[in-house]
């Protein structure tokens, strides 16, 4: 016994356990089903509508309701661009003078080397900004990061309404993405064609020159996609209907939201999703270090 | 009656002394030496899960509709390669586990190769009479590497299509036949005509493992007739080699240790995630995915193309890409030079032709185990400039930024690894009582209450003692009980 709990017998076998809970507690169902053989539950990605733009904060636009609830059946394409009602103009205005207007100006016509004008830009573009949490600028470096908004639904439309009506009908309007009825297998085909060079193939995201990067689309909504994809935020180019049809932009969005977020992903942990440089980490440290612990644990026992 | 039946079978073909040989075999108690038993078992690992795969997949360019049980796939069209390698994943039972632990078993060869062959580096197990079994290592190696490329390629999917892409501008940029050898190789411009994926396919399943099957025979023939190496120490002299015998102790251990790696291998094939090929999708010639890189053992090739400088030169209406050509060609065929020669390299600069069976310890050699650090640095440092885009983006740094660090880096880091370790050697060297047992210090007070410190007596076993050799039995089940008790080590005369 005494021999036992040497220490050359008892780290190998402490680490070796710490490894086994490690793999048993992350013991998850994707890998469950990798060992129990996949013949028996098909993946069947998630298609879920998207959570309804529903608004938070003070009842006090029942106009709005209706028109942020509003989908569209009998739209065939699956996006509703909507327009925004007037009612939401003068509070936004309100918010953007108190929270933007320090930068962008009173009239969200930018200052030349502080910030863009937003004229012209239209709903859409200043609901990416505002509700992936972008703007307000956290700070001035050379891209804008994804943050928890500080804005509510409704008061980000707020501000993106009297945007718009600096310039009435130009721009990106907001849109309402329904996937129910999407094509996967075309959104499949058209991100891996127009996305995946920049955010990866399995929509991680990687750097680009200069410090910007491809930020990673584990967090966007169906509206941000179609936003992004129609206003083309920061480095990102932008797709216009010539280049990606609505259809198609309904198509892509489903796919990042069913397949990229929730991907049908047997085989074990994922190790980051960034390819083969997590994996050869896995291989080196895990594999060959465990068996060489092994060969120290065995090697000189006569 | 099998007694009877051996005997038979050795009346005509005298094998009992052949066994007898390799059972009594005897190999050197020190862990280090079954670094490469986890090559072996790795290998055998590959074998068995490569035959399980090759019964699902098809080498085949063909296109079909995709209509397997991957939803965001279905109506696509794909190679019969890209479809059946993914149907081996979700329609096959354990069809998943086998082809992730055939992967993570060819990332542990690779690796357990590497660990190997620097144990065999730094303490001179590579030299006279060894240096055909160090070529034959070098060239298993190389072979690895070749054939685990040539398979992460077959299940055609976006990242290795990427690779087959660079492995063809790699081979068109050698100069003055590189375009004819592209073209031989792939049956024409990329993406040739269909014929890749068949001809990846036979050279990964059948002649790449042929010879590497014939070296490591090689590998062991030379290992059991030129016996073990074995470091200094009580008892072990140029002319014998002490440890366990092949049978019965190391017998017991290899297996355990087959059982283990094996065990080890298919326990990251059921847990970790590895080369998820249905989120990649087919492969086709204008799509491209960013974050793509090879594994980890040709990390170091693309890391080397990463960050050369983008120079070509152009004459007599020719152009050499020296940003492809340098990197990828002239680079490797260095380094792996470097490997194959270094026996000759080292003795001709320290003019040493005697044999040697004991081993170093790395710090009595310390311009050897410097150069070994230093392109170990030197690789290491191409292997992570692989990940230039991953490492800008997990540290927010600019990715240019990273690539110049680079760039310095793998000329600067290898010269710092290299005096740093020939200090560390030399001053390891002249440490005091290095290499010896510490003696317990007594410490005694005279008569006056002045205290002293003294070593103590040598303990036994401090001095070299020579060791009583058990004499090898003529048949195992003649041997006297008093014989095989004992610290069951034995001693051979070579």
């Amino acid at each position: 016994m005494r021999r036992l709990l040497q220490a050359r017998y008892v780290v190998p076998a402490v680490l070796a356990g710490c490894v086994g809970m490690v793999g048993l507690l992350g013991f998850s169902p994707g890998a469950a089903q990798a060992v129990d053989g996949p013949s028996t539950t098909t993946p069947v990605p998630q298609l879920t509508s998207p959570p309804l733009p529903t608004p938070i904060g003070q009842p006090t636009a029942p106009s709005a309701s209706s028109v942020l609830t509003y989908r569209s059946p009998s739209n065939q394409t699956g996006i509703f661009y909507t327009d925004l009602p007037a009612a939401f103009i003068a509070p936004g205005q309100a918010l953007f003078a108190s929270n933007c207007s320090s930068c962008h100006g009173q009239d969200a016509n930018g200052a030349t080397g502080v910030a863009p004008n937003l004229q012209r830009l239209g709903a859409g573009t200043v609901d990416f900004w505002v509700s992936t949490g972008r703007m307000p600028l956290a700070n001035a470096g050379v891209q804008a990061i994804r943050k928890p908004p500080r804005f509510n639904r409704l008061q980000t439309l707020e501000i993106a309404a009297w945007v718009q009506s600096l310039t009435p009908g130009v721009g990106t309007k907001v849109p309402l993405v329904g996937t129910g009825s999407a094509d996967l297998e075309a959104g499949n085909t058209l991100f891996t064609l127009n996305c995946a060079a920049c955010h990866t193939i399995t929509g991680s995201g990687d750097a680009l020159m200069g410090g910007a990067y491809a930020p990673g689309l584990h967090l966007a909504t169906t509206t941000q996609i179609v936003e992004a994809i129609r206003s083309g935020p920061g480095n990102m180019p932008r797709f216009g209907p010539g280049n990606i049809t609505n259809t198609q932009a309904r198509d892509i969005a489903a796919y990042v939201q069913g397949v990229i977020q929730h991907p049908s992903n047997p085989g074990g942990f994922a190790l980051g999703g960034i390819g083969p440089v997590g994996e050869g980490f896995v291989g080196l440290l895990l594999g060959v270090g465990i068996l060489m612990l092994v060969c120290f644990w065995i090697g000189e026992r006569t | 009656m099998i007694d009877k039946s051996l005997r038979w079978i050795d009346d005509r073909l005298g094998i009992a002394k052949g066994g007898r040989t390799f059972l009594d075999k005897i190999f050197p108690d020190h862990w280090s030496f079954m670094l490469g038993e986890i090559a072996l078992y790795s290998f055998v690992v590959l074998l068995a899960t490569g035959v399980f795969l090759s019964l699902y997949y098809i080498p085949s360019a063909n296109e079909i509709v995709y209509h397997g049980s991957y939803l965001p796939l279905h109506g696509q069209r794909v190679s019969e390669a890209y479809a059946s390698s993914v149907s081996l994943s979700f329609d096959v039972k354990s069809g998943l586990l086998m082809r992730q632990a055939h992967h993570w078993a060819a990332d542990i060869f690779l690796g357990s190769i590497a660990v190997h062959m620097a144990r065999v580096f730094f303490t001179g197990a590579f030299r006279k009479p060894r240096e055909f079994n160090w070529i034959v290592g070098v060239s298993m190696l190389i072979l690895g590497i070749v054939n685990g490329f040539l398979g992460y390629s077959l299940p055609d999917d976006l990242v290795s299509g990427t690779g087959i892409r660079i492995a063809f501008s790699i081979v068109e940029s050698i100069p003055l036949v590189g375009s004819y050898l592209a073209f031989f190789l792939f049956g024409g411009n990329y993406p040739g005509n269909g014929v890749i994926i068949p001809r990846f396919y036979i050279l990964h399943i059948l002649i790449v493992p042929l010879l590497i099957m014939v070296l490591l025979g090689a590998h062991l023939g030379l290992l059991v007739k030129q016996k073990h190496t074995q470091f200094k120490g009580k008892g072990k002299t140029e002319h014998n080699v002490v440890g366990s015998p092949m049978f019965p102790t190391f017998m017991a251990k290899t297996t355990g240790f087959l059982f283990m790696s094996t065990a080890a291998i298919f326990l990251l094939g059921g847990f970790a995630q590895i080369n998820p090929i249905w989120q990649f999708g087919q492969y086709e010639p204008f799509q491209i995915s960013y974050a793509v890189q090879p594994d980890w053992y040709m990390g170091w090739l693309d890391g080397a193309a990463r960050i050369m400088p983008s120079w070509e030169w152009v004459g007599w209406g020719h152009t050499i890409p020296l940003e492809v050509f340098l990197p990828a060609v002239i680079f490797p065929g260095i380094i792996f030079n470097i490997l194959i020669l270094w026996p000759f390299i080292e003795s001709r600069h320290t003019k040493d032709l005697a044999y040697h069976n004991l081993l170093d310890r790395p710090r009595d050699r310390p311009k050897r185990t410097a150069a070994g650090a230093a392109m170990l640095m030197l690789l290491g440092m191409t292997f992570f400039a692989s990940s230039t885009d991953v490492m800008a983006n997990f540290l927010e740094l600019p990715l240019k930024s990273v690539l110049w660090f680079f760039r310095f880096a793998v000329i600067i880091a290898p010269i710092i690894a290299y005096f740093i370790t020939y200090k560390i050697c030399n001053e390891m060297r002249a440490a005091e009582g290095i290499g010896k047992r510490k003696r317990a210090q007594v410490v005694l007070r005279s008569s006056t209450g002045e205290y002293t410190t003294v070593d103590s007596e040598p303990r036994p076993g401090d001095g070299y003692e020579e060791l009583e050799a058990i004499p090898v039995p003529t048949y195992i089940d003649l041997v006297p009980p008093e014989l095989v008790t004992g610290a069951g080590v034995r001693r051979v005369m070579r």
